[in-house]
């Protein structure tokens, strides 16, 4: 294995490199995976039938705490991943851990809305709006608890490795997943929540 | 302690939660549908990439090149299918 020590140990070798373009090319699949769902959600979002529209059951400060949540812990992994190419295990792995405790803290804000909208009466089965409503935010609350796991095996082998090539690069390719949980998650905030309590 | 917060990635987390108080606004206050409408696209193309090149170091990488190709196409098709979608599903297209 050739080591380059000129770059980032993330990046140091060529298979490390491929596996970094890879995984944009995955990301590149998802943007496509969430923009079939919005655009269901776009074609079917007034087709209520008698249920609520989303004005009648979003509320802002889930959705402001679920926003911030999932905000800060994108930003706490870029620090994970900074604190990394310092060589830093410790501040890396308390990084990495914030992060995945942020990521649990937007689950529950999540999953208590989800019950919110079920006692206010919208399920899957409400209306075309409802259904692509939970099936859309349900994609990402999945990719979300995904993550915890992924993130949670990631930290226990670079606990138990160290930082080296093939951690470090598992670790930044965790990072760019994560990153983009949270990218998916701000149109998610804009044209479903804050379209919706507009309504606009 | 310092070195661990790096400026480029607090400033890229200070400005996102700023974009987010810019889209919020469209939630205080009364807007017609078109500013409302392009205060929120705006707010949320910019916070995307941000994350992209502060957070993920999408320009970082040797293949930079690829990685912006290929993030470009998707980002295309996926509009071309929600706006033709919405063009033959919602807006009607009159003969």
């Amino acid at each position: 294995m050739k080591v380059d020590h000129s770059q980032p140990l993330e990046y140091s070798t060529e298979q490390n490199r491929l596996n970094i373009l890879g995984f944009w090319i995955f990301l590149g699949a998802e943007i496509m995976l969430f923009g079939t769902l919005f655009t269901c959600y776009f074609t079917l979002v007034n087709r209520t039938s008698d249920g609520p529209i989303g004005a009648e059951i979003f509320e802002i400060t889930p959705v402001l705490m679920e926003t911030f949540l999932l905000l800060t812990s994108s930003f706490v992994i870029g620090l994970g991943i900074h604190a990394m190419r310092l060589g830093n295990k410790k501040a890396m792995q308390a990084f990495f851990i914030l992060t995945l405790l942020l990521g649990i803290g937007f689950l529950a804000f999540e999953i208590t809305e989800f019950i919110t909208y079920y006692e206010e009466g919208a399920t899957l089965q409400t209306s075309a709006f409802t259904s692509i409503l939970f099936t859309t935010l349900g994609t990402h609350g999945a990719h979300v608890s995904l993550g915890l796991f992924w993130g949670l095996f990631i930290i226990l082998q670079v606990r138990k490795r160290g930082i080296t090539p093939v951690t470090a690069n598992k670790s930044f390719i965790f990072s760019l997943y994560w990153h983009f949980l949270d990218v998916v998650w701000i149109f998610i905030f804009t044209f479903i929540y804050m379209k919706g309590l507009t309504q606009l | 302690m310092k070195e661990l917060f790096p400026a480029k990635q607090v400033g890229g987390f200070v400005f996102s939660l700023i974009l987010t108080g810019v889209a919020l606004l469209v939630y205080y206050f009364n807007m017609s549908r078109a500013v409302g409408l392009t205060i929120l696209t705006l707010t949320a193309f910019i916070q995307a990439a941000v994350q992209l090149v502060v957070f993920m170091h999408a320009r970082e990488i040797e293949d930079s090149k690829s990685v912006f190709t290929t993030i470009y196409y998707a980002i295309i098709i996926a509009l071309v299918t929600i706006f033709g979608t919405l063009l033959c599903m919602i807006w009607g297209w009159n003969y």
